[in-house]
């Protein structure tokens, strides 16, 4: 058996030993009481499983475009060198477009959080 | 052999603790903090120890048994000045550890903590059933299937209910009632409010358990206010008392704003208050004022509007609202000192708190220029609460305006408002 074998062996052990002494029975499970969320005191009316607003949902979408942007940066890295100033002025042309969708999604207030 | 090594170890770490406050309930936090070996924790299901202190009305007791049982095994209770009505000295719990006034509270909690860890002490058993509200049963022969999401009505709580959004849309309101033992709240406070999202909706403010005809006495601090409106009590007395209470309150602040360590120096000027020079205190201002972050999450935050507590005696409220209303200045051994309310614009949490630390340098310097002057008898005093009297309680008026701050602002606002405004339950209940 190799040493390679053997390690995955002793890793396997050690897994199986600290599942074990996680699930060893000993304490019980929890009851009712222990399992009902945290209030200050009382219990839950409602069910907590509701549907709310997303409200960063605009900004997550901001983040994709921009990370897309930065995907679309790494080509154009690459051939910065060779093509110079055009390359140059075509991604601050690129830029700046997409700095004017922010700067109008800030004066629509989509960037507000509430 | 190995897991009693860990036990060992265990046994080392500092232990956690989450405390019930009832009415008279000793101000603990400096007690606890500092040495190191303590945490106070923000839910009942991070401690080992539960470390009840005050008085509790028999409306408190089913929730102190909840959070009791929230919390998970090993754990231990230590009373510390608790008394409940109709139960002896060891309260609701089964096997307490009880603390006597002369007693040492941090001393009981490590030791309570090891002797748990190290199994030399018993967990303390449930005091409540376990049995869910309602058992999660939908209409088929296995308690399976049903109507809606999850087919049924899971342990008896409804889905939360459809609201307007103010978005136009259509989405769930949660409903829920928080306290009377949320450690950023006031003790006692129970607060019923409808999120959508973390917006407030709807806010209304629960019963005040402390205004029961059970006598609950006012806690060894607020009582110099007490005593003042009947008789003559010493400047010197009353300010050093009014400093004290407005650094504790500027303690749970910083807490609630997550400057754990910041509230532990606040909460160590109020307990020396007496040896304290107002530089101190001046210093702590400026730091904090320095505080672009401090300033940016509370400025705006709970803001009331002067003509909105104007003539309602609410003190330091309706000061940090631009308004001079102080009873200080109808008192002439304050005139004498050269008294003089301090004010300050905006009437928000961050004027609130500014005011406070500023009123707190003022106090200090008025009690050690005061000598022997008395103050008081009058039946009306000017209290940390506001202006006083037998039959007037100003946390009562707050109580009243807060639904209206709350409604509108993100959850987070919401403790900042509530630490800002010291809403003294058991104060109200005076009246």
């Amino acid at each position: 058996m190799s040493a390679a074998h053997g390690a995955a062996l002793i890793v396997f052990s050690l897994g199986l030993c600290a599942g074990l002494a996680v699930c060893a029975p000993g304490r019980g499970t929890a009851t009712a009481p222990e399992r009902t969320p945290y209030l200050g005191g009382y219990a839950p009316e409602t069910h907590a499983w509701s549907r709310f607003h997303v409200r960063y949902y605009g900004m997550a979408l901001l983040f994709l475009a921009f990370d897309m942007e930065m995907v679309f940066m790494y080509p154009w890295a690459v051939v910065f060198a060779e093509e110079g100033m055009i390359a140059f002025v075509e991604m601050l042309m690129f830029i700046v477009i997409l700095l004017l969708g922010i700067l109008y999604a800030w004066r629509e207030r989509a960037l507000a959080w509430a | 052999m190995g897991l009693t090594a860990f036990a060992r170890l265990a046994a080392k770490a500092p232990a956690p603790v989450f405390v019930a406050r009832g009415a008279n309930a000793r101000s603990l936090a400096f007690e606890l903090s500092g040495t190191g070996d303590v945490v106070l924790t923000q839910t009942p299901r991070h401690a080992c120890v539960l470390l009840a202190t005050g008085a509790f009305p028999d409306s408190m007791v089913p929730a102190l048994r909840q959070i009791h049982d929230q919390m998970s095994h090993p754990r231990g209770v230590v009373l510390a000045g608790a008394h409940f009505r109709g139960h002896g000295p060891r309260g609701v719990f089964s096997d307490p550890v009880v603390v006597t006034p002369e007693g040492d509270v941090h001393d009981a909690v490590v030791v309570l903590h090891r002797d748990l860890i190290l199994g030399r002490r018993p967990s303390a058993p449930p005091l409540l059933p376990d049995r869910d509200p309602t058992p999660w049963r939908g209409v088929g022969p296995y308690g399976q299937g049903g109507k809606g999401m999850t087919g049924g009505t899971p342990y008896g709580r409804p889905l939360a209910g459809l609201a307007d959004d103010r978005d136009g849309l259509k989405l769930d309101a949660l409903e829920l009632r928080l306290g009377p033992f949320l450690p950023m709240f006031p003790p006692g406070l129970t607060l019923t409010i409808k999120l959508q999202g973390d917006v407030v909706q709807q806010a209304r403010v629960g019963d005040n358990p402390f205004r029961t005809d059970e006598r609950v006495s006012v806690g060894a601090r607020s009582s110099v206010f007490v005593r003042a409106l009947s008789g003559p009590v010493t400047i010197r007395e009353l300010e050093h008392a009014r400093a004290a209470h407005h650094l504790e309150r500027v303690g749970e602040a910083l807490r609630a704003a997550g400057l754990g360590a910041l509230g532990e120096r606040a909460d160590r000027l109020a307990a020396n208050i007496e040896r304290v020079e107002a530089a101190a205190v001046r210093r702590l201002h400026r730091l904090l004022r320095r505080s672009r972050t401090l300033a940016w999450a509370t400025s705006g935050v709970g803001r009331l509007e002067p003509d909105r507590v104007a003539g309602r005696g609410l003190g330091l409220v309706a000061r940090a609202c631009g308004l001079p209303e102080d009873l200080r200045t109808q008192d002439g051994a304050y005139n004498e000192l050269g008294f003089s309310p301090l004010v300050e614009g905006g009437g928000d949490a961050c004027a609130r708190w500014r005011l406070r630390l500023a009123e707190v340098a003022q106090s200090l310097l008025l009690a050690s220029a005061a000598g022997t002057r008395t103050t008081g008898g009058t039946g009306s005093v000017e209290s940390p609460w506001g202006s006083i009297s037998s039959d007037h309680a100003p946390v009562g008026s707050l109580l009243e305006l807060l639904p209206g701050m709350l409604e509108g602002s993100d959850w987070g606002d919401v403790i900042t408002t509530i630490v800002s405004l010291d809403l003294d339950l058991e104060e109200a209940a005076r009246t």
